[in-house]
């Protein structure tokens, strides 16, 4: 029953990733050139031009700003979706939260770009109403690239976040309020630390997505914003560089695991069983 | 009859603007679908099929949507199979080291995606497999088999194992019992699966983006390169058309089999 997903994995998943940890140490490329050796000049080449370094810290940035903003648009969203009596507003709700899944990210990202362009929606209906003359840059920047990817995300940061804020003990509200606490002291002491695991989780979640997204970038960045996805796919595409593309991968990889470390424990703990 | 507090009020308010933003891009692209402008104005001018006729009449649009289509069957019908049997095993097979299966299956959930089309293409370079329809497939199926194993195994440690033991002290022989009560039983987990597996391959783009054989695009990596260069509606009417598919797929299932029930937060 288990062998042919373990197979599966073993050739097509455990494998390449394992190729791809060794070419990152190589010197070339093994397929055509029969003098490689073992090298760490690909991990150093990072530090040797300050575009890299500047590249890290761009993709860093987009993935602090999208998950910091994707919390403030998914934490009353979960909070309400959490609270509410109402089975209709529930579903209604998670139905509103779940169906910009449906659409695929390049869609989603087009869809942003018709409202965020020097043409688009938002530029052409100022310019209608004569309250512009010159068209506001939304996109073609970190801007545009943080604002959809705060949309493509939040449903994540939403489903993690729920799941812990409909978990909390309700009674413990009550007690606050019962010994005197106002609702913002008892929302500030009580129900936000207790929302912390789903809070640091679902922000992790979105950070670790962030960081690893192209299309969005690419397409919102107008090619003038690079971030590491961008460059990895530059190098193996662009420059045949395989050895440097797989050291750069081997980064972003070292950066998720420890994001998911990071997102495990804080799951762990709070409960079993919320996980995404 | 309780008075609400103003803060209620704005809380809810909030909220309205929130949904609003997460549903507006959705709303914009099938409004420009059936926009007859050629480029992005506002308010709309007029109404027009221009862009879905476009769409359904130029042969890399049309090429590109019956690959991604065939791509998507292809990979549930795989990754629900052997999804389906490895979350069995785990659940039931007391076998050492389940959580580490379980833990190595839904990793490529964990691991950016595009990091498992990075490593695929470097390994097909190197295996001198080069890029290949079925390479690609078997990168779709890597990515979708942790969604089948997920709701699987949540409806697989949610029922009572003694329903199977009755079957089995009535007499049913392990085959019987797996056909008529396990496989009945775990069902809608598995048609869960094979949806979230059926949209997330058809929408697909970091795997495909370095697996897909530039002559032979998937309909997201057409789109993307479409949008590279221009940038008129046919976009919006190719997006509405995926967008109307996922929807009636997911109705469908609803109102066969109640999918609510078994896509769990």
């Amino acid at each position: 029953m288990l062998s042919p997903g373990l197979l599966l994995f073993a050739c097509f998943f455990v494998l390449p990733l394992g190729v791809m940890s060794v070419l990152s140490l190589l010197s070339g490329n093994p397929v055509n050139d029969p003098n490689v050796s073992f090298t760490l000049k690909n991990y150093l080449k990072l530090t040797e031009d300050i575009f890299y370094v500047e590249v890290l810290w761009v993709t860093l940035k987009i993935g602090f700003y999208t998950a910091v903003f994707s919390l403030l648009v998914g934490f009353p969203l979960a909070f309400q979706m959490a609270r509410t009596r109402s089975k209709t507003i529930r579903t209604m709700m998670l139905m509103a939260v779940l169906s910009p899944m449906l659409v695929g990210i390049v869609v989603r990202t087009y869809a942003w770009m018709t409202i965020l362009s020097d043409q688009g929606v938002i530029n052409a209906t100022l310019k209608n109403w004569g309250w512009l003359t010159r068209p506001l840059h939304l996109m073609y920047n970190e801007f545009g690239i943080c604002l959809s990817l705060v949309h493509i995300l939040t449903p994540f940061l939403v489903l993690t976040l729920t799941g812990v804020i409909g978990r909390i003990d309700l009674s413990l509200e009550e007690a606050a309020r019962n010994l005197g606490a106002g609702k913002a002291r008892t929302f500030f002491e009580v129900t936000l630390p207790l929302s912390m695991p789903g809070i640091m989780g679902g922000s992790l979640l979105v950070f670790a997505l962030a960081i690893s997204a192209y299309v969005t970038p690419i397409l919102m960045g107008g090619f003038s914003v690079i971030t590491l996805p961008i460059l990895i796919y530059q190098q193996i595409s662009g420059v045949f560089n395989f050895g440097f593309g797989a050291a750069l991968g081997l980064i972003l990889l070292l950066v998720s695991l420890v994001v998911v470390y990071l997102y495990h424990r804080a799951m762990r703990r709070f409960a079993r069983g919320v996980g995404v | 009859m309780k008075t609400r507090g103003w803060d209620i009020i704005v809380f809810r308010g909030v909220n309205i603007a929130l949904i609003g933003f997460l549903l507006l891009p959705i709303v914009v692209v099938i409004l420009f679908a059936f926009n007859s402008a050629e480029f992005i104005v506002f308010p709309p001018e007029g109404f027009s099929l221009r862009w879905f006729h476009k769409f359904f009449t130029d042969p890399d649009f049309m090429g590109s949507f019956f690959r991604s289509l065939k791509l998507a069957f292809l990979t549930v019908i795989v990754s629900t199979g052997v999804g389906t049997m490895a979350a069995i095993a785990i659940v039931r097979g007391k076998i050492p080291g389940a959580r580490f299966l379980s833990a190595l299956f839904l990793s490529p959930l964990m691991l950016p995606a595009i990091l498992t089309g990075l490593a695929l293409f470097q390994f097909y370079v190197i295996i001198e497999a080069g890029r290949t329809f079925w390479g690609l497939l078997i990168g779709h199926i890597v990515v979708t088999i942790p969604y089948v194993i997920r709701t699987s195994t949540t409806v697989l440690y949610n029922f009572d194992i003694s329903i199977e033991e009755a079957a089995m002290n009535l007499g049913a022989g392990p085959w019987d019992t797996f056909r008529h009560v396990t496989l009945p039983l775990i069902r809608p987990g598995v048609i869960a699966g094979s949806i979230f597996a059926f949209i997330v391959s058809f929408d697909q783009f970091p795997v495909s983006l370095f697996l897909v054989n530039p002559g032979e695009n998937t309909l997201p990596i057409h789109l993307f390169n479409y949008l590279k260069y221009s940038f008129d509606p046919t976009v919006a009417a190719a997006s509405t058309v995926s967008i109307a598919m996922s929807i009636t797929v997911v109705l469908v299932l609803e109102f066969t089999v109640g999918l609510q029930e078994y896509v769990r937060l």
